[in-house]
């Protein structure tokens, strides 16, 4: 499997090429874990940037990883059919995995492989987690990013939680191999099943908070967001509005307006800009957003713009809820803004928002009039491409490279601006989520 | 030795949690290995309780001077090791358990609880740039930046802020600035010039945690906190878990100690006409007449009256987060600290030698 160089122009394109060698060979170094990783999520379409050809990455899998994983892929298909894997889930079972095919004698043995394994997943997504994509549709064969804008943290703390949860009772365990072995089997899948069902525990909690008839603004694309409403809708048949900022640079709000327009929702885009002329004007009644993740001082890592969402909610007296799965609570203790550690790739994928036509009016959906609008061109915020629509090629401005772009994916919410954090341990409080750590990590 | 360290603490000499705590623990030693109960006494343990160590704190405490928060924690600790004495053990054994556990706890909960403590907060201190301040003098904080500065090679600077009467910041100017980090000593009255221009980070002590996430500390700590807090500048207190008390004090009067009065009285570079500030300097013989300073007959004024207080409390919103040696904390979470901490308490038994 070897990363294509045909990927799309950019000004730093030789050290681009000597990053993917690199790349390359420690992937070829390290490969079983991340094509196992890749496989668990090739089974279902994964959350980033929603290119729809993961059905090729699987073909590029060795056949060994095929063979390998195929006992519990008879297990895993049933749950993997269900749209959306997230990506730490995904991790979760291929330690699963590790675990099953490790041939450590003693729990510290087994702490360290899956340590390593980690450590290679998270590595790999630190770099952005760029998935090579063999040429089957589009004409220069491309990678498609893992983490396209978006934090590893998730990933982090759900496989530091899989190691805790799985080796805590170590102690009293006998260290007989094949049943040590097969109980730790035993915790690993309990703990994979509660990370799936995360979601539905999510929006049972959750959806009794929004009330019929009234307005919700939600920021970003979260899977658990959408799942809350959509609940909300759907099963308690609740009449309420939402307002969705657009979400640059990879449109991700315009994405989730989709989702509930299909689901009958009145949903309304607007500019990430107008998130406080749109609070007072509309009478925004609370505020949910999801989170990257969930940091030990009860603050939330989320995708960039939660945090001025957070001051202005907090400042107009609008309720600001944020919906996590626990998977996500991290040990991280930023102070602020400027302590937010790495983020990896900030533009993987290669979303240098300059080139991001997030909307595209296109004049061929004109019909729809104003609907064209919530129309999202997937091809468009990925790639840069301007494939979707040349009418707007005029309006691109072109900046000479000494103008320099920032585009941190993630920024950092402080506690004080959350009213409530909605997770599938139940409704915490902010300062609820240090004692929840506490008890995680124990 | 009960007396000595009595004295010790009713000058001042010795400052700050961990040293007096250490100091009593120490004299507590000494006291043991001198001690042998009564060949009558049918229980040793109630003597060495009753005969040894109660009094002696209870001089320290009542005539000396009251205890801090770490010093009681340790006496509880020290009074349950005793209680969960074998009754059958002999006493040589016994003491030598005794002494171990004293050791085990001076060496667990205050020295490692440091080395973690300067780690935590450590990786909040950036490679470079940063400009830290801190007030009086604190253990943990001056290990921690210490470390951070001579371990880690950290390049950062440090503004010493310090207070009257006891000016312990001269000391931690002292510790730093011998090991050549780049240190800045200003008085409390500079400190909202300084919050707003260069402060990134603020690094406390603590001589108590209340269960409600407010911490207890050498006054004028409370200022520095407000003002860090209102110019969005991160307040970070470094302290040990065992100074945490189950207490909730609401403000700082209340339960607060009261030093010497006099030493608020007397000031160094207090003159009564600022105009014969130089003329002092000119001839040394006309200085003593000029040390009389405005408030030596203090005493004689009706209703003057000086306080000198020793402690105030920060509340818990201003702290940003608390670092012990379990990790960063938010305030809000010192009471599941407490609960983790306190089943564990009862079990710990002071047979660790024997296991």
């Amino acid at each position: 499997m070897k990363p294509q160089e045909g990927e799309r122009e950019r000004d730093q394109d030789e050290q681009q090429q000597e990053e993917r060698e690199e790349e390359q060979q420690y992937e070829q170094a390290l490969h079983p874990v991340i094509a196992d990783l890749c496989y668990h999520l090739s089974r279902t379409p994964s959350l980033a940037s929603s290119s729809r050809n993961e059905g090729d990455a699987a073909q590029d899998h060795r056949p060994s990883s095929d063979a390998g994983a195929d006992a519990d892929a008879k297990n895993a298909a049933p749950r993997s059919k269900r749209p959306g894997l997230p990506l730490p889930v995904a991790a979760i079972r291929v330690l699963l995995d590790v675990i099953r095919r490790s041939r450590a004698e003693t729990m510290m043995g087994l702490q360290a492989d899956l340590r390593d394994a980690s450590d290679v997943m998270i590595a790999f997504a630190k770099r952005g987690g760029p998935v090579p994509i063999a040429a089957t549709t589009s004409a220069a064969p491309s990678t498609k990013y893992l983490l396209a804008n978006r934090s590893h943290i998730a990933l982090s703390s759900s496989c530091e939680l899989f190691l805790n949860h799985v080796t805590r009772s170590s102690s009293h365990l006998e260290t007989a191999t094949p049943h040590f072995q097969s109980q730790l089997l035993e915790r690993g899948t309990r703990f994979v099943e509660f990370s799936l069902s995360s979601r539905d525990r999510i929006s049972s909690v959750a959806s009794p908070f929004v009330r019929e008839g009234t307005t919700v603004l939600t920021h970003g694309r979260s899977k658990v967001v959408e799942a809350v409403l959509l609940r909300a809708a759907r099963v308690e048949k609740k009449r309420f509005n939402v307002i969705v900022l657009e979400g640059r640079p990879d449109a991700g709000g315009a994405k989730t307006a989709k989702a509930y327009d299909e689901a009958g929702i009145p949903t309304a885009v607007v500019l990430d800009a107008a998130m406080g002329y749109v609070m007072e004007k509309v009478k925004v009644d609370m505020v949910l957003v999801g989170a990257e993740g969930v940091v030990e001082n009860g603050g939330v890592v989320n995708k960039m713009g939660t945090f001025a969402l957070g001051v202005l909610a907090k400042e107009l007296g609008v309720p600001f809820y944020v919906a996590a799965e626990s998977y996500k609570f991290t040990r991280l203790y930023p102070l602020n803004n400027a302590d937010l550690p790495e983020m990896g790739k900030l533009d993987g994928g290669g979303l240098a928002f300059l080139d991001t036509l997030s909307w595209s009016v296109n004049s061929s959906s004109g019909s729809k009039g104003g609907q064209g609008k919530e129309e999202k061109k997937t091809e468009a915020g990925e790639d840069g491409s301007l494939n979707a629509c040349a009418d707007l090629s005029s309006y691109v401005v072109n900046l000479s490279p000494s103008v320099s772009v920032g585009n941190p994916p993630c920024d950092f919410t402080p506690a004080k601006y959350i009213t409530l954090l909605f997770t599938d341990l139940g409704v915490l409080t902010p300062s609820a989520v240090s004692d929840e750590l506490i008890r995680l990590y124990q | 030795a009960i007396l000595t360290l009595g004295h010790l603490y009713q000058t001042h000499s010795l400052l700050g949690g961990n040293t007096r705590c250490r100091a009593m623990l120490q004299s507590f030693s000494i006291l043991l290995k001198s001690y042998t109960p009564p060949p009558s006494s049918r229980d040793f343990r109630h003597d060495v309780d009753h005969a040894l160590l109660k009094p002696a704190f209870q001089y320290w405490t009542t005539l000396c001077r009251p205890h801090s928060v770490s010093m009681g924690n340790a006496f509880s600790f020290l009074k349950l090791a005793v209680a969960n004495l074998d009754r059958d053990l002999a006493w040589a054994e016994a003491r030598e358990l005794l002494l171990e556990s004293m050791e085990a706890y001076v060496t667990e909960r205050i020295e490692y609880a440091g080395k973690a403590i300067s780690r935590h907060a450590g990786s909040k201190i950036q490679d470079s740039g940063d400009v830290i301040l801190v007030f009086g003098k604190s253990e943990v904080v001056n290990r921690l930046l210490l470390d951070a500065a001579l371990v880690d090679k950290k390049k950062f600077r440090v503004i010493v802020v310090d207070a009257r009467p006891l000016l312990e910041g001269r000391d931690t100017l002292q510790i730093l600035s011998r090991a050549g980090i780049s240190c800045t000593y200003v008085l409390l009255n500079a400190l909202s010039y300084l919050m707003m221009r260069e402060v990134t980070k603020v690094f406390l002590g603590a001589s108590a945690l209340m269960s409600n996430g407010s911490v207890l500390s050498r006054i004028g700590t409370a200022c520095v906190a407000l003002l860090a807090n209102s110019n969005h500048i991160p307040v970070l207190v470094g302290c040990e878990t065992y100074k945490i008390c189950n207490r909730v004090q609401l403000e700082s009067i209340t339960g607060n100690e009261l030093g010497d009065a006099d030493e608020v009285a007397c000031a160094d570079c207090a003159r009564i006409n600022p105009s014969n500030r130089w003329g002092g300097f000119m001839s040394g013989a006309e200085d003593e007449k000029k040390e009389t300073d405005v408030l030596t007959d203090w005493k004689q004024q009706e209703n003057l009256k000086l306080l000198n207080l020793m402690y105030d409390l920060t509340p818990s919103d201003f702290v940003t987060g608390i670092v012990t040696e379990v990790g960063i904390l938010p305030p809000t979470s010192v009471a599941v600290l407490l609960r983790e901490m306190s089943p564990q308490e009862n079990n710990e038994s002071a047979f660790k030698g024997t296991d």
